[in-house]
């Protein structure tokens, strides 16, 4: 920590503390694990700063169960076997009594299979869904959680008749694609052609000249990061923004940026968290944000905001359960429920129902033009 | 030629043109000097960051090329008389040391512009109607461009006393400073073209990729490739490398997906490194 950064935060926390809560005499440790490296690694300064606010939020009020939150950060950006020897050392070397994740599905499987279910363990990114294990609680949009309303609804807007899906070729696109499926079905729509590109992919003519050949009036744009620049730009440069709509699950505002708005024609996003929800509760969030990390924060975006989410499900669930054992969570997660940034949140099933924001682009950036409340994450997760 | 087809070909020739224009200044250091530049592609990412540099300040678009040759032209001749020179003939160590060079500059820029995606905007970009389909007008303006270039640089090459003295270099470095050729500003001149070219490709480039720190190993990669197909030191290899890489890619790409595309691209390099063992480090 340099100077400067230690008096800043020496003043903040003078600032949060006039309250002064009395804290039991030990802290509880909660490790964060977020990208610091590779391709998610531009999430990691964002995420980083939701943990602190949130850590510092939750301590100003009294602590988690009374324990003022000392945080450890570890890099989720690494292969799964070193993510997890990072998570070991944070859990049994100093002592983590629950953990925070928001990274990539194969970390998350590696830090399951590493936990088994003898620490907390809040798994909060956009997620293709299906996490059943034992003290794992998700707060992440689910695929049906994103496109179960928003489908019949862009149905109703716009009328598309046909619908092309692509996606990148893993779990969370593939999952999303299967899900849309039969929501566009439903709609009396047809799904004309999906495809799945391996990540090296940065040349997207070949899909492009099939989804005009197609005559699609609707894609659904199942990339992920850089995958999902290359491919958007290069479908509006080929005019193909006026003759299809366009609907992405994961677009959040880096994504944006690197598409640039001029691109961004009849394109909808649909999310748990746009950084500019109009909300009081949102508006606050992103308030009190900019006051702690000042004008050179790093951006806002749904994924960084989810580990906020996390702590608060997590204060949500110990509060209930009355402490940080995954026997008693377990046991009281059900119906666990807090009001936070993204609105009322409750947990069922060790997933949430939440409100679900669809935007579309503006000349500022995103513009929320729907908002579905409570909506299901449509996992059942039996026992 | 009906509008498919058209569409097709024009994607095959846009595929073309931007490897070649990747590739065109690796052959060059590579090719002329024997030197594997591993940070060959972040040059190509410096130069799509001077454009984001020149609309960030108000400049127009057009300003980004002076200011894309000035940086790298300063950061080549840094890089060839401290970095390349002490380790000509010693391929491996350059290796290593450029891949150093690309990390560093990665960091550089990351720590300027920070790791996010970056846009840039060019009116040029929308679609203009050509025969019977409709096609970026940008793109067309790259691929004649870069025939253009290529033409020159062929040219230039041929006929110019610099590209006789180049190649006599190349041909026989003892003999041509015997002959009173300073070799070693020419080396240094030859390597600061290949990292312009690097750059001014990026600044083509930039409406048309993604932008973020991390983009240079693509564009390395692909270069790669094609130096692996078509060899060293020869403009006609070149061009038959890019055939061959950017070709069969687009073709197999079209007919049976992009993973196959891709797969075909991996097999042809292995089997080129596998009959040909030496075409690689064997030069000087």
């Amino acid at each position: 920590m340099d100077r400067r950064l230690f008096l800043q935060s020496t003043a903040a926390a003078s600032v949060l503390g006039v309250a002064h809560p009395v804290f039991a005499a030990d802290a509880v440790k909660v490790a964060v694990m977020i990208p610091q490296s590779g391709p998610a690694g531009l999430f990691g300064p964002s995420a980083k700063a939701c943990a602190e606010l949130a850590a510092e939020t939750i301590n100003a009020r009294g602590g988690l169960l009374g324990q003022k939150i000392e945080l450890l950060f570890g890099d989720a950006g690494l292969a799964p076997a070193e993510a997890s020897q990072a998570a070991l050392k944070l859990w049994k070397g100093s002592g983590a009594a629950a953990v925070i994740g928001m990274h990539d599905s194969a970390v998350r499987g590696a830090l399951v299979g590493l936990f088994k279910g003898q620490v907390p363990y809040f798994y909060t990114p956009v997620y293709e869904g299906g996490e059943c294990a034992k003290g794992t609680y998700v707060n992440g949009e689910t695929p049906q959680q994103q496109l179960q309303p928003v489908i019949p609804w862009i149905a109703a807007e716009r009328k598309p008749k046909k619908w092309y899906l692509i996606g990148n070729d893993y779990i969370w696109g593939r999952n999303t694609n299967a899900a849309a499926k039969g929501y566009i079905e439903k709609t009396g729509a047809q799904v004309v052609g999906d495809e799945y590109l391996p990540f090296t992919v940065d040349n997207f003519d070949a899909s492009l000249a099939r989804i005009r050949d197609s005559g699609a009036d609707a894609v659904l744009v199942s990339l992920v990061g850089g995958a999902s620049v290359g491919f958007n730009k290069a479908f509006a440069s080929f005019g193909l923004a006026d003759k299809a709509l366009r609907l992405g699950t994961l677009i959040e505002e880096n994504t944006l940026a690197g598409i640039g708005l001029a691109n961004a024609k009849n394109l909808y996003s649909s999310a748990g968290y746009f950084a500019n929800i109009a909300t009081p509760a949102a508006q606050a969030f992103a308030a009190a944000y900019g006051k702690r990390f000042g004008p050179q924060a790093p951006a806002l975006n749904g994924l960084a905001e989810s580990t906020y989410e996390g702590f608060l499900m997590l204060e949500a669930v110990a509060r209930k359960a009355g402490a940080l054992s995954v026997a008693k969570m377990d046991a009281a997660c059900e119906g666990a429920s807090y009001s936070g940034p993204r609105g009322a949140v409750t947990m069922k099933a060790r997933h949430v129902e939440q409100d679900v924001y669809v935007a579309d682009v503006a000349d500022k950036g995103f513009r929320v033009v729907k908002t579905f409340s409570h909506v299901s994450s449509g996992q059942t997760c039996k026992a | 030629m009906d509008g498919g087809t058209l569409l097709h070909a024009l994607n095959l020739v846009y595929e073309l043109s931007t490897l070649a224009l990747t590739t065109l200044g690796l052959a060059v250091v590579f090719g002329l000097l024997g030197v594997m530049n591993m940070a060959h592609g972040e040059f190509v990412m410096i130069g799509a960051y001077s454009v984001v540099a020149v609309q960030q300040w108000g400049l127009p678009t057009l300003a980004a090329f002076p200011l894309a040759i000035a940086v790298c032209a300063a950061l080549g001749w840094v890089v060839e008389r401290w970095l390349i020179r002490p380790l000509y003939r010693r391929p491996f160590d350059t290796l290593l040391a450029t891949w150093a060079l690309a990390m560093l500059m990665r960091k550089v820029v990351e720590a300027i512009w920070g790791k996010g995606f970056r846009n840039v905007d060019d009116a040029l970009t929308v679609a203009v109607p050509i025969g019977n389909t409709s096609y970026p007008a940008y793109r067309l303006g790259l691929i004649a461009l870069t025939i253009v270039l290529l033409a020159a640089l062929v040219f230039w090459y041929r006929r110019s006393s610099a590209g006789l003295r180049v190649r006599a270099m190349t041909g026989n470095p003892m003999l041509a400073q015997a002959l009173g050729i300073d070799t070693q500003r020419l080396a240094s001149r030859t390597f600061i073209v290949g990292v312009v070219l690097a750059g001014a490709a990026g600044v083509m480039l930039a409406p048309l990729i993604r932008i973020e720190p991390g983009i240079g190993v693509d564009y390395l990669l692909d270069a790669f490739f094609v130096l692996v197909v078509g060899g060293l030191g020869t403009l006609g290899g070149l061009a038959g490398g890019v055939g061959v890489i950017g070709g069969s890619q687009a073709l197999v790409s079209s007919l049976f997906g992009q993973t196959s595309g891709y797969a075909v691209v991996l097999v042809i390099s292995i089997l080129f490194l596998w009959l040909k063992p030496d075409g690689i480090f064997a030069r000087r």
